[in-house]
């Protein structure tokens, strides 16, 4: 598929008269500002790429200019391929203006391909865009009769008949090799296409001959999809677009039912879910649901959603409607059919149902387990995994451990928070201490407990050693407190005291 | 429950009467007693399940206790081997800390039952709270609320009471200061920090409270000062006495110690 005017188009379709105001696009090359890009009101006035700006100027002081903009037109270009995804699931980039389709057993759906090529470009044609399409068995060849092709479609085997009258620019070679080709005299594909092979691979290189047997299919050539195709989808077209959130998720059920059959066929669950939602002005909006484990139930994979659809808010603006919608399982893993004991009734999978949708609505990292770390610095001790990825294997009880370790306590603020606190003896626990302009009296103490930054971490020897108390005060309280570094250290000043957690 | 699970229900209850075991079910609708007999014989046996109950600091100072206090409660009943779920608004967590794993396994709650849900908003927590007490799997859920949580007003905890009844879960709710809002709680807890007896190292001892009860739905309000054994996940009297006189117990002065 060729977007013939893709710049051109970008900047065109916000304007009320599309294609009727002549419109060029110039970027600097070799050293002077020339036409890259122009609409067909321009090429009417015998403009044509590469002609400096000053020229043209001269010729129609008021035409009206534009820089290039690679990465808008790039950025255009995934748009239409993310539209294109409801053609096929294969869609590749052909930058700079072309996408490549592989629509192999996707036609039929759509009444043929001449029914699929009418309606791509009548898709394309409502949303301000110009392109000319070629279907044909490779690559190379719808390529080529896309940009120079009379007609569009392409029987089968029927490649090299119809390359036969098209110019050698047709086969997606270098421009060096294509003026070398002209020298020699060759203008079309039929002057080279039956002619002894060795002289040329001689004359032009290896490139040229292979760009000839993709086009005729001597060679594979295989599309480089920008998604890789999801392993089980299944997907509702809708003649009248739908806007109310409860007809999308309704959708949604429905396809959940027809996906549990596809994937109940081949035993396996879903680890990774994804809503496309097409809308009819061709932007497609996207949405992922990750689970803990694989999950078929079609009830559950459309709670999912109604988490999903509840935290993104106004966000996704249906517009004009969605007319498509797409449910596909991207990762999955096999899942064997359980059986339902009579003896204990299983709350595990509610449980892990439940895991999934807390995390699906706040994200997989707010919900999280604790599973202990080899170190002994506090704030590290502990890690938080989410809990969809933790099984319970994970987590290592910490209960067998030595009961005469030193006690931890149950809160842990992740940044210490200064204190004013006045102790006795240097080295000692402080006596009394000021919190968040509070007083504590202590009347009880243990420690000092003497954590240093492990020494890999403190290739310098800057960090100062932290001597940690066990402190409670005259009412009960009970905190965690340490003094960051020792009085009389050499860099001078007395040690800050600061409080790291609550006991109970 | 209607059809195929209401009847396979049905047989569970009769296979677990013939085998005289318990069901799920039994467990579940078992109260929480505190094991401690002043306040058992006060909440009729302990703290009723499938309920919401409401724990406050009595003053800022006290939130380590009211926090802690929560835990015990969460440990009293992790012998079942089922999840507890605490979720936490993220104001609260710079408030009053994180929950720190390596605290909680000492204090009676293995680590590996703890599911841990931060949100952004009291409003989340109250979602998030509402959706996990319906859900079986799960038998405790705590949430925590900065401030005096006055989000949580008497709509929001019936709708926490009618979650809870269907889940048959204990549902916690842990405000940062008491609040005067009323609200459909079972019981309502103000929670102070005591001081402790020394050890016999003379380290601190074992975590003492000041339980107040202010609103019980059956029964009378009381006030009592207790120990938590975390060892055994029991509540026990603290005597507000003056000290035992010392005396020597070689046999004791093995390697235990309270924490």
């Amino acid at each position: 598929m060729w977007l013939r005017r893709l710049s051109t188009d970008r900047i065109e379709r916000r304007s009320s008269v599309p294609g009727e105001i002549p419109l060029i696009i110039v970027e600097p090359v070799k050293s002077a500002l020339r036409i890259c890009a122009l609409n067909d009101a321009a090429v009417a006035l015998d403009l044509k790429p590469g002609m400096p700006l000053a020229d043209v100027q001269a010729m129609y002081p008021y035409i009206n200019v534009q820089d290039a903009n690679p990465q808008a037109d790039l950025a255009l270009l995934e748009a239409i391929a993310d539209w294109c995804d409801r053609y096929t699931p294969l869609v590749g980039l052909d930058p700079p203006d072309g996408l490549l389709l592989d629509v192999s057993g996707c036609a039929h759906l759509f009444g043929g391909e001449q029914m699929l090529g009418d309606d791509i470009l009548a898709g394309l044609a409502r949303q301000g865009l110009r392109a000319e399409i070629g279907l044909a068995d490779t690559v190379g060849c719808a390529w080529a009769v896309a940009r120079y092709g009379k007609t569009s479609l392409v029987p089968k085997q029927a490649s090299r008949d119809s390359m036969l009258l098209l110019p050698l620019a047709a086969l997606r070679l270098d421009t060096e090799i294509l003026s070398a080709l002209a020298q020699a005299g060759f203008k079309r594909i039929a002057d080279v296409i039956d002619r002894p092979r060795a002289p040329f691979a001689a004359r032009f290189g290896q490139g040229f001959l292979r760009r000839l047997d993709q086009a005729l299919g001597r060679e594979d050539e295989s599309i480089n999809p920008r998604r890789s195709p999801p392993s089980y989808m299944a997907e509702r077209r809708f003649p009248d677009p739908i806007m109310l959130e409860s007809d999308v998720l309704g959708t949604i059920g429905q396809l959940a039912h027809e996906l549990e059959r596809l994937l109940a066929r081949r035993g396996e669950g879903a680890r990774l879910l994804q809503v496309a939602l097409f809308r009819v002005d061709g932007k497609v909006h996207r949405l992922e649901a990750a689970t803990g484990g694989p999950l078929r139930n079609p009830d559950r994979i459309k709670r999912l959603f109604i988490e999903r659809l509840a935290t993104i808010g106004d966000k996704y603006d249906p517009g004009f409607g969605y007319d498509m919608v797409r449910l596909s399982a991207l990762t999955c893993e096999r899942l064997d059919p359980a059986q339902g004991g009579l003896a204990g009734q299983d709350y595990q999978s509610e449980l892990a149902h439940l895991i999934d949708r807390l995390s699906t609505r706040f994200g997989s990292r707010r919900l999280m387990r604790l599973v202990p770390r080899a170190t002994h610095i506090p704030e590290f001790a502990v890690a938080a995994v989410p809990a969809q990825l933790a099984c319970d294997d994970f987590a290592v009880d910490l209960v067998g451990q030595d009961s005469l370790a030193p006690v931890r306590p149950v809160r842990l603020f992740s940044r210490p928070e200064p204190i004013d606190a006045v102790a006795e003896v240097p080295d000692g626990p402080p006596v009394r201490f000021r919190w968040r302009h509070i007083l504590y009296e202590v009347i009880a103490a243990e420690g000092p407990e003497r954590i240093a930054m492990e020494w890999w971490r403190d290739d310098q020897g800057h960090a100062l050693t932290r001597d940690y108390f066990r402190v409670e005060s005259k009412e009960g309280a009970r905190a965690w407190l340490y003094r960051e570094g020792l009085y009389k250290q050499r860099n001078a000043g007395n040690p800050r005291w600061f409080l790291h957690g609550l006991f109970a | 429950m209607t059809g195929a699970p209401a009847i396979l229900c049905r047989l569970r209850q009769a296979v677990a009467k013939i085998e005289g075991q318990e069901t799920d079910l039994d467990v579940a609708a078992r109260a929480l007693a505190f094991g401690f007999c002043n306040i058992d014989t006060v909440l009729q046996g302990g703290l009723a399940p499938a309920c919401l109950h409401e724990i406050a600091p009595a003053t800022s100072r006290d939130f380590g206790a009211a926090a802690g206090f929560a835990f015990a409660l969460a440990a009293r009943a992790a012998h079942d081997g089922r999840h507890t779920l605490w979720i936490q608004t993220d104001f609260a967590a710079i408030e009053s800390g994180d929950i720190y794993g390596l605290g909680c396994d000492p204090f009676g709650l293995p680590v590996r039952q703890l599911l841990i849900l931060k949100v952004s908003r009291p409003f989340d927590a109250l979602w998030a709270m509402e959706e996990a007490l319906k859900c079986r799997g799960l038998a405790r859920v705590i949430a925590e609320l900065p401030d005096g949580g006055a989000i949580a007003n008497l709509n929001a905890t019936r709708r926490l009471t009618l979650a809870a009844r269907e889940g048959g879960g204990f549902g916690f709710l842990l405000r940062h200061q008491p609040s005067l809002v009323t609200s459909s709680a079972e019981t309502r807890w103000e929670i102070a920090s005591a001081p402790s007896h020394p050890d016999q190292f003379g380290g601190l001892g074992r975590t003492a409270f000041v339980l107040s009860l202010t609103k019980n739905h059956h029964g009378p309000t009381g006030r009592w000062t207790v120990a938590w054994d975390h060892h055994e996940r029991v509540f026990s009297a603290l005597s507000l006495g003056v000290a035992q006189a010392a005396f020597d117990r070689s046999d004791r002065t093995s390697l235990v110690r309270a924490g």
